[in-house]
């Protein structure tokens, strides 16, 4: 058996996506000043959605949609928590984690009356997609092709990401809200619109991340199957310092390491170490990053500084 | 009038945390009603289950001892104004450490129990002291070096426990130690019941660091630390000292929570015996329920888990699923923030009125 192979590439790519999807989402809610913590409780509200879309309506797109638009309604409580009662983002994201794990089991029981986890033969998964050119490019074609569409939506969510922030006013008011929000409020931008707005965006992006999770590759839901993707996704934010390259980069990072420590399962060495090494990674990592910008302030932490 | 003035003074702080269970039950009725069930007759059931004999009362009790003792760590923290997520790896280090401490520590069984003890205090508080050094010395933000040393010690604590001490008595390979020897093992308070030593010394610990925290000059410190930075430096307070102090105590009890779990309940480690129930997480929830005052971190651990057992009660008698627990304790937590925010903003304008802005 190969270390690296095709189907090494191909399935870290895969991994990659929803933790890039959430990534994103994060980083938005940190580029206004709020810390996401909830982004765990986000993807597993649209993961879960999304099932239940695709049970009832048998539609593919109907299915994503209602994955997206579970993740949008958690990310607005989430919303009316931090920025109207001014509750503290780290806590209220902790609760909806909390909560969303709960609600998706419950209803899991209330709707399809199965305990652990929900599968129907007759629902039907995200397409492959084989990238038309792209499959032809001698060797990495075959790993970079047929993938599931919404692996590529969040490559390319992340390119736009970079233009919409660094590239566009709007995305200039984003960034001035989270550099200083008193004085992006002095400057008369509406603060408490733009932070809305980027924590419903992110709810789209991590209810984008679950339903890759729970139609991608099996279409099925499990209790609490992100298995702390959202707090990786969250990692990847800080290791990308919310940087949508950064971000993609440091995404491919966890995903090759996701990959890696399965395949090691097969040359009999102690997977915990090589599970361990993202995180390991990340820490040394912070050592040079330190604070630049937006996480410092954002996370609302009273710290020594 | 003196009286009225304490009595109120001891309610206020009690009036939100009692506002947000009010909603939380609300919320979980909500969701009994919408699956078709009888509200009261489910809440009956939950109560039951968690304190209707004295079988299910001390279940509660033992489910709560680690419970209390990793809102108690936390609660250390919280005093000093660090958000120190890393109770999980704290606690399941300790309990690692403690579990081989009285494996391979040759003495009578009272010398096995007190370097268990030590084990795992230690390693509990030297693992959380490591986040502390990261943040004083490189300022590496310690609510995220805490978050991602939780995986580093949950796998690592998996890796001792799969590969080198691994128990290999049994057939089936289990990921878990051997079990320990019965003398070193925490008495139970009652036989036959779930409930032993550590829920003591849990209660114990909570009015000790009461004290501590209210009447002691290091306690001072760092509530003072916690209530404003920049007064406790103005006032002569070495804020390093002080953060590192509280880390280092804050992760040697959450260290200990593992260990009377170990000693008292498990006899063994077994992995995910600790992080499966989610012992941390609500040890969290307890610590911010309760304001991080330890009197009343022990109180909101002991309703958490009874609003726990109380579920499992309920699962085991009607329809309702185990999860309306996590409901109503998210909803909780996400009401409770309201207030903890508002004694932040508080607390961030006076800073601000010293220093002029922020």
């Amino acid at each position: 058996m190969e270390l690296f192979d095709y189907s090494f590439f191909a399935s870290a790519i895969r991994m990659v996506s929803p933790i890039l999807l959430a990534a994103l989402g994060g980083a938005l809610c940190a580029r206004v000043g709020i810390f996401n913590v909830g982004l765990e409780g986000l993807i597993l509200a649209g993961a879960f959605s999304a099932i239940v879309g695709n049970y009832y309506s048998g539609n593919v797109i109907v299915a994503v949609l209602t994955g997206a638009f579970g993740a949008v309604l958690v990310s607005l409580l989430f919303g009316l928590a931090t920025i109207k009662f001014k509750a503290n983002p780290i806590v209220a994201g902790i609760a909806i984690n909390f909560l969303v794990l709960g609600l998706t089991t419950f209803g899991l029981r209330a709707i399809f009356q199965v305990k652990g986890a929900f599968y129907d033969k007759d629902m039907n998964g995200l397409p492959k997609w084989d990238l038309p050119f792209i499959e032809n490019i001698p060797m990495i074609g075959r790993f970079l092709s047929g993938h599931s569409p919404l692996v590529y939506t969040a490559f390319i969510a992340a390119i736009l990401l970079y233009i919409f922030l660094f590239k566009t006013v709007l995305g200039f008011r984003i960034l001035a809200v989270g550099k200083n929000e008193a004085a992006a409020r002095s400057l008369g931008l509406k603060v408490t619109t733009l932070q809305y707005g980027a924590i419903i965006a992110s709810g789209v992006l991590c209810g984008l991340a679950g339903a890759q999770l729970s139609l991608g590759q099996v279409t099925m839901f499990t209790e609490g199957m992100t298995a702390g993707r959202g707090f990786i996704a969250l990692v990847a934010m800080m290791l990308g310092q919310s940087h949508p390259i950064g971000m993609i980069g440091s995404s491919l990072l966890f995903g090759l390491m996701d990959a890696m420590s399965i395949r090691l399962q097969g040359f009999s060495m102690p997977t915990q170490f090589t599970a361990m090494l993202p995180y390991v990674i990340t820490i040394i990592a912070m050592f040079f990053l330190k604070d630049r910008g937006v996480d410092s302030q954002a996370s609302g932490q009273q710290s020594s500084r | 009038m003196n009286l009225q003035r304490k009595i109120q003074q001891l309610l206020k702080p009690l009036s939100q945390p009692l506002l947000a269970v009010l909603i939380g039950l609300f919320t979980g009725a909500l969701a009994i009603a919408l699956i078709g069930e009888s509200v009261i007759d489910t809440y009956k059931v939950m109560w039951d289950g968690a304190f209707g004999n004295f079988y299910f009362l001390t279940a509660t009790l033992a489910r709560a001892t680690p419970i209390i003792l990793v809102g108690l760590g936390l609660a250390i923290a919280f005093r000093a104004g660090v958000f120190n997520m890393g109770a999980e790896g704290q606690m399941v280090l300790g309990a690692v450490c403690a579990a081989l401490a009285s494996l391979y520590v040759p003495g009578s069984g009272f010398v096995k129990l007190l370097s268990a003890f030590l084990a795992g205090f230690l390693a509990g508080g030297l693992w959380s002291l490591l986040a502390g050094w990261m943040e004083v010395k490189y300022k590496v933000q310690l609510l995220i070096s805490t978050l991602l040393l939780n995986y580093v010690a949950v796998l690592f604590a998996g890796y001792l426990v799969a590969e080198p001490f691994q128990d290999k008595s049994g057939s089936a390979a289990l990921a878990q130690t051997p079990m320990i020897d019965q003398a070193v093992w925490l008495p139970k308070l009652f036989t036959g019941m779930s409930v032993h030593m550590g829920f003591v010394i849990a209660v114990i610990g909570a009015v000790v660091l009461y004290v501590a925290l209210q009447f002691t000059s290091s306690g001072y410190e760092v509530r003072m630390l916690g209530k404003n930075p920049f007064f406790a430096e103005y006032g002569g307070i070495n804020k390093s000292k002080v953060l590192l102090f509280s880390m280092f105590f804050s992760g040697g009890i959450s260290g200990l929570a593992g260990t009377v779990e170990v000693l008292g309940s498990q006899y063994r480690y077994v992995e995910g015996a600790l992080t499966v129930p989610g012992y941390a997480w609500t040890g969290l929830m307890a610590a911010l329920l309760a304001n991080s005052n330890p009197l009343g971190t022990a109180a909101a651990a002991i309703l958490l888990a009874a609003l726990q057992t109380g579920a499992m009660g309920m699962e085991r008698n009607t329809e309702v699923p185990l999860e309306i627990a996590s409901v109503i304790q998210g909803v909780l937590i996400l009401f409770v923030t309201a207030k903890f925010t508002l004694n932040w903003w508080k607390v961030k304008k006076k800073a601000s009125d010293i220093n002029g802005a922020v």
